[in-house]
This record gives C-alpha cells, sequence and structure tokens, in this order.
C-alpha cells in the first residue's frame, strides 16, 4: 500500500514537471494537454468512480499552485472528469487499443469545460468565450494523443506488489 | 489477483471533493495568504526540478520549433534579436519623446521610462496552462523583483509582475483578458484605456478622453504620464490596426496591435517602478 502511495505521489509531481517545464514549449494551435487530467481519467479507468474523482481531487490541487487561476479550479474539473469517467467505464468494453484515446479525449472535453464554466463563473475574465471552445477543442484532441502514453504509467503506479491491480471489473 | 471492492460512498465523496473545492477557489479568489504561501513554497520547491527539465528538454523543444542549428546559433539569433527590438524601442521611445507631451513632460521633470533602472531576466516557460496569458521569467524576489512592476522587451511593454517567489516570477501579458494599460495616442496625446480581449492578440483602445479625436492607422500609442502610474510614461504599447465608429456608438472601435511579438519572447527587462527612493 505504501509503495503504491509513493508511486501515485511520484506520478502526479513527474506529471507537474512535464506540464510545467516541457509542454508549454510543445503548444499545438495554442494548446497544450492536461497530463493531471489525463491520468485522472486513466485512474478513474481502473479503479472507478470514487477513487478517480479523488485522484483528480488531489492531482489537480497540485497543477493548481502552478496555475494564475484560482486554486481549487483544476480540482474541481478532474475530480468531476474522474467520477464521470469512473461511472461511465463500467460499462465499456475493456480490451481495446483505441480505449485510452477515446477516455482520454471524453475525458478532456469534460475536464476542460467545467474549468472554463467554473472558472468564468468565478469571475475569471475571458474564460467563457468562443475561443475557449477552441481550446479545450484542441486540448481535448491532445488529451487523446498523449493518453496511450500516460495510461501505462499510472497502471504501473496504481499497481500494489502486495494485491496485485485492484481493478474494478 | 482481481479483487472486486464495492463502492458505497460514491456521492459523499464526489459532494466533499467538490464542496472542497468551491471553498478553496472561494479563497483563493479572496487572495487567502495561506493559499498563496503553498503556492510559492511548491513553486520553489520543484523550481530547480523544473530548471533541469528546462534544460535537458532544449533540443527537444528546439525540434519541435522546427530549428534545426542550435547552440551558438541560437544564442546569437537570440542576442541579434534582442539588440533588433532594443534598437527599435529606442526609435519608437525617440518618437514619443519628440511629440509635445514628451518635451512638456521632460519639462516638468516628470519621470520618464529613462529614470527606472531594471532587471534584465530570460523567459524560462510559457503557461503551464491553457486558459492563461502568462510566461515565467528566470529572477525573483531575490533579485529584486516584485509583485506589480512593469516588463518591457526592447521594443514594447510586454506585461507586469502578478506573481514572484525567490527565484522567478510569472509576467501577466498585456494581452490577458481583463489587463488594461494607461496610454496616450502618439498624434494627438488623447489618453485611453488598452485592455487586453478574450481570445485575441489584438487589443482595444476604450474609455478615449476625447471620442471624436481623429486616430490614424499606423499610430502608436504609449504609456501615459498620469501620477502614480503602474508604468512609467512613454514606453511604446501598441499601434494602431484599424479605427472605425460604427453608427450610434459613442466611442469609436479602435483595434490595437502590440509591438513586440508576444509569442516569441527570449528576454525581458522588469523595470524597478515605481523607482525606490533614494536608490
Amino acid at each position: 500500500m505504501l509503495i503504491r502511495r509513493i508511486r501515485l505521489v511520484l506520478l502526479v509531481i513527474t506529471l507537474v514537471v512535464l506540464q510545467t517545464a516541457v509542454f508549454p514549449h510543445l503548444r499545438v494551435f495554442g494548446a497544450i494537454p492536461d497530463l493531471c487530467l489525463v491520468a485522472t481519467v486513466a485512474m478513474a479507468y481502473e479503479e472507478g468512480p470514487q477513487r478517480g474523482a479523488l485522484f483528480g481531487f488531489a492531482s489537480g490541487l497540485v497543477v493548481d499552485l502552478f496555475l494564475a487561476s484560482p486554486a481549487g479550479l483544476s480540482a474541481l474539473a478532474n475530480a468531476c472528469t474522474g467520477y464521470a469517467v469512473g461511472v461511465f467505464q463500467g460499462g465499456m468494453v475493456r480490451e481495446s487499443r483505441a480505449l485510452p484515446v477515446v477516455l482520454g479525449g471524453i475525458g478532456g472535453l469534460i475536464g476542460g469545460t467545467i474549468f472554463v464554466i467554473v472558472g468564468g463563473i468565478s469571475g475569471q475574465a475571458g474564460y467563457l468565450s468562443l475561443t475557449n471552445v477552441r481550446i479545450v477543442i484542441v486540448a481535448s484532441i491532445y488529451d487523446a494523443a498523449v493518453a496511450p502514453l500516460v495510461f501505462p504509467f499510472v497502471r504501473w503506479a496504481n499497481h500494489d506488489p502486495d494485491y496485485g491491480y485492484n481493478r474494478r471489473r | 489477483m482481481v479483487v472486486y471492492q464495492r463502492e458505497t460512498r460514491r456521492r459523499p465523496v464526489l459532494l466533499v471533493v467538490v464542496i472542497a473545492s468551491l471553498v478553496l477557489v472561494t479563497l483563493d479568489s479572496r487572495g487567502n495568504s495561506v493559499i498563496a504561501t503553498v503556492r510559492d513554497l511548491a513553486r520553489e520547491a520543484i523550481q530547480p526540478v523544473q530548471s533541469g527539465v528546462d534544460s535537458a528538454f532544449d533540443p527537444v523543444r528546439d525540434a519541435a520549433q522546427g530549428i534545426t542549428g542550435y547552440g551558438s546559433l541560437k544564442d546569437e539569433n537570440a542576442r541579434l534579436k534582442k539588440e533588433i527590438a532594443d534598437l527599435r524601442g529606442q526609435r519608437l521611445r525617440e518618437r514619443a519623446v519628440g511629440s509635445d507631451v514628451g518635451e512638456l513632460e521632460k519639462l516638468l521633470d516628470l519621470p520618464t521610462i529613462e529614470d527606472a533602472t531594471g532587471v534584465a531576466a530570460r523567459v524560462v516557460s510559457g503557461a503551464p496552462g491553457n486558459f492563461e496569458r502568462t510566461v515565467i521569467v528566470n529572477k525573483g524576489t531575490s533579485n529584486g523583483v516584485e509583485v506589480g512592476q512593469p516588463v518591457v522587451a526592447g521594443n514594447g511593454l510586454i506585461g507586469k509582475i502578478t506573481d514572484a517567489t525567490g527565484t522567478q516570477a510569472t509576467v501577466t501579458l498585456i494581452d490577458s483578458p481583463g489587463f488594461g494599460v494607461g496610454v496616450r495616442l502618439e498624434n494627438s496625446n488623447e489618453r485611453g484605456i488598452a485592455e487586453g480581449r478574450t481570445g485575441e492578440r489584438d487589443m482595444r483602445l476604450n474609455f478615449l478622453s476625447n471620442p471624436r479625436v481623429d486616430i490614424k492607422k499606423g499610430e502608436l500609442v504609449f504609456t501615459s504620464a498620469v501620477e502614480n502610474a503602474a508604468f512609467p510614461p512613454d514606453i511604446p504599447v501598441a499601434k494602431v490596426k484599424s479605427t472605425e465608429k460604427p453608427r450610434g456608438d459613442l466611442e469609436p472601435t479602435v483595434v490595437l496591435h502590440p509591438l513586440a511579438n508576444l509569442t516569441d519572447i527570449t528576454y525581458v527587462k522588469v523595470l524597478r517602478w515605481p523607482e525606490p527612493k533614494g536608490g
């Protein structure tokens, strides 16, 4: 259990470093992927809605520390996304290579939409705009593209050497 | 081994994290000092790792940007860009000083950009999110950088410091939605507010002191000299891209294009403004 938690913490730190140091230089049409959001989707896929929401909240909170937007905004978006994907994953066909791509894209859309809507309502200038709709769509495609790379790392970090995979089926 | 765990408390967990998130959003929006401290500590802690990764991924970034030759060529390119930007800025400032207002300000011994000393800094990263217009520079409070200080990039104003830790600072760019700069027009000296627009790289000139003023395309706008202004006077900000007066509107619609290339900034200067007393 302890090893699993350490791995998950390392996973979040690694993703945040990549998010803040590398991906700002790899923008595509003005958008970058949200790696912790994709990791949340992967966690929700592995573990279901409850742990998906908790992981999304924790990882989003860490990401929030490095953004100019209010703390809690990414945490909220990621937690809701984790919960939603966790609920939907119960009825999905598992063994498909395209699944991480599809889930990553859907998760990106849900998370991005919640982020801009709640950000706009909380008074962040310019969040509720057509341009941000375009950015959310481009970012979700980017999320879908990086999802096959992120999913295996989440699966590795979530693997408990003592108990095996605690995966819902 | 597959372990099935029945989740019996789905909704309470979601409810708790949603409420916790909203409380955090509210507290941070009101400027909670604890959150600000935690944020600064986290940024300080990750900064060395960030710098290492940043350096390690330099080649990857160069490849992504389509640059085939790097190293000395890149440094030379950055230096030449800075020189060109400095010369452009100098030429544009001369236009400002040459105007009547500039002359009067000098006669009245009002402070100008030349009076402001600054800290040279390098842009190390862009915004880590999709919905903010910021850059991160490699100088922080230990170098004298403080929140609120204006930032220029040779040929014009690019923004101001909105967050600073010991070793790095965040610059919010002038084209960010909600960002406003008090400016004056080059020819008429009429004053207004240049504001960033959502989803646009161009700005708008609003709240003109004289809405009937004749504004020419290509005319420059400079920071205006106002007492206790957030920016030193006479810094070139933008040039007029287009202007039109829709029928029935009280003010003309004036579109401004920032002079500095805000998508490709390498070196900046953080101005100590207002200049510390006695220093």
